[in-house]
């Protein structure tokens, strides 16, 4: 779990990710993050959503979980 | 769907481009994007300046102007063509096909097949496909491959998914019978589910332009566009690329026999360069051989990158050499194609401009 949050803070440029809060709280949010998110899910955790799927879940927890409950 | 073709090649390519470039940063201000986010899109995606068609100028233009340009320099003969492929999604009519109105214009002969055919991003490797079935006729001896696309008018100029890449271009693509074997391995599939990830609503007959086609409206994102505007979902695009293309390419390798470190140059249809580097990783193969600098240096104009980037990139050494090149496409259909077969010792691979 450490390891996604710390490559979504990355994205969404925070050093301290709230995770329960959601995508759509942080600023950084918008189509290129969404995008990079979908690109870390398909080349590091071999898994696919779409950007919808991402900005729908209540928390960034939530789906972190969904993220590692496929693997 | 496989294909294997022998005793066909390609004898030349020529892309003309238009004269107009337009920066990224020109365009910018019309983005729903702070500058920042807007230079970081541009940062990821590879946009820098891309090549738009003067107003009035169509895709039949850039195919009239290429062709006239090979016949004055002695490089194709009118009376030579046996077959005139038109791939586009930009015609000048429903009714004529362009293709028919280039035969006209230079009064080819009756004996020459003339055929449109409405692709987008795979419509190289469909339309060297369709080439190469008419050349397995012995009627038929040289085909013209036409790859035209001048979609940037259809683009709304507040939509920062498709604008900054948008490109327009045409093609000619020379493919003719030779002694040689040269085995073309070639693969395509469709998945119409998909059909309107890429879409133009208004403008056919299911929903023709009207004021009420013409309101721009503001989608999740914020990108503003009309119904008459080109919209594409960016992210199933994404998804569709990264999960398709890589099986794809792994069952070429299967169906040609090619091992991927012999493969010279990966010539791959360039929506973004981040798509390219991924599927570059994805494959195992080096970024270097697979060319991702077409979106930055004119623009994705859907068919015609894969012939830009040959041109472009390898120019006249494809004209002394021969070199082992593996090409795809992907997107609009959906459809995905891809083809591993030796070109060179061309006649012309160069670009114009008009």
């Amino acid at each position: 779990m450490e390891e996604l949050v710390s490559k979504l803070s990355e994205i969404l440029e925070v050093d301290n990710l709230d995770v329960t809060k959601k995508f759509t709280d942080y600023e950084e949010w918008d189509s290129l993050a969404g995008l990079s998110i979908l690109a870390l899910l398909d080349s590091d955790y071999n898994t696919t959503m779409s950007g919808k799927e991402v900005a729908a879940f209540d928390s960034i927890e939530a789906f972190c979980k969904e993220v590692l409950s496929r693997q | 769907m496989d294909f294997l073709f022998k005793h066909k090649r390609i004898s030349g390519i020529l892309t003309v481009l238009p004269q107009k470039a337009v920066k990224f940063e020109d365009e910018m201000a019309n983005y729903n994007f702070s500058p920042a986010k807007s230079m970081k899109l541009k940062l990821a995606m590879g946009y820098n300046e891309h090549r738009i068609a003067a107003p009035g100028q169509t895709s039949y233009d850039f195919c009239q102007f290429g062709l006239q340009y090979l016949f004055d320099n002695n490089l194709l003969k009118p009376e030579e063509i046996d077959a005139l492929l038109f791939v586009s999604q930009s015609p000048d009519y429903f009714m004529p096909p362009t293709s028919n109105l280039l035969h006209g214009h230079f009064g080819l002969r009756q004996d020459c097949l003339c055929m449109d055919i409405n692709q987008g991003c795979a419509g190289f490797e469909l339309g060297m496909i369709q080439a190469c079935m008419m050349l397995d006729q012995h009627a038929v001896n040289k085909v013209v491959l036409l790859n035209a696309d001048v979609l940037s008018p259809k683009v709304s100029p507040r939509d920062r998914n498709s604008k900054p890449l948008i490109g327009d271009a045409a093609a000619i693509t020379v493919v003719e019978q030779c002694e040689a074997e040269n085995p073309i391995y070639a693969n395509i599939k469709m998945d119409g589910t998909g059909a309107l990830v890429l879409n133009i609503p208004a403008g056919g007959f299911r929903l023709p332009c009207s004021p009420e086609t013409a309101v721009m409206e503001e989608d999740a994102a914020g990108n503003f566009r009309s119904k008459d505007n080109l919209v594409m979902q960016g992210d199933d695009v994404f998804n569709f690329v990264q999960r398709e293309v890589p099986p794809m390419i792994e069952h070429l390798y299967e169906q040609s026999g090619v091992d991927r470190n012999d493969v010279d140059w990966y010539m791959f249809h360039q929506p973004n360069k981040f798509m390219l580097n991924k599927l570059a990783d994805k494959l195992g193969v080096p970024r270097e051989k697979m060319p991702a600098n077409i979106v930055e240096n004119f623009g994705n104009a859907s068919g015609v990158t894969v012939p830009t980037s040959i041109s472009f990139n390898l120019g006249d050494q494809l004209c002394n050499d021969e070199m082992l090149l593996c090409m795809a496409g992907f997107g609009v259909g959906l459809t995905w194609s891809s083809i591993m077969m030796k070109v060179g010792n061309l006649m012309f691979n160069q670009i114009i401009e008009l």
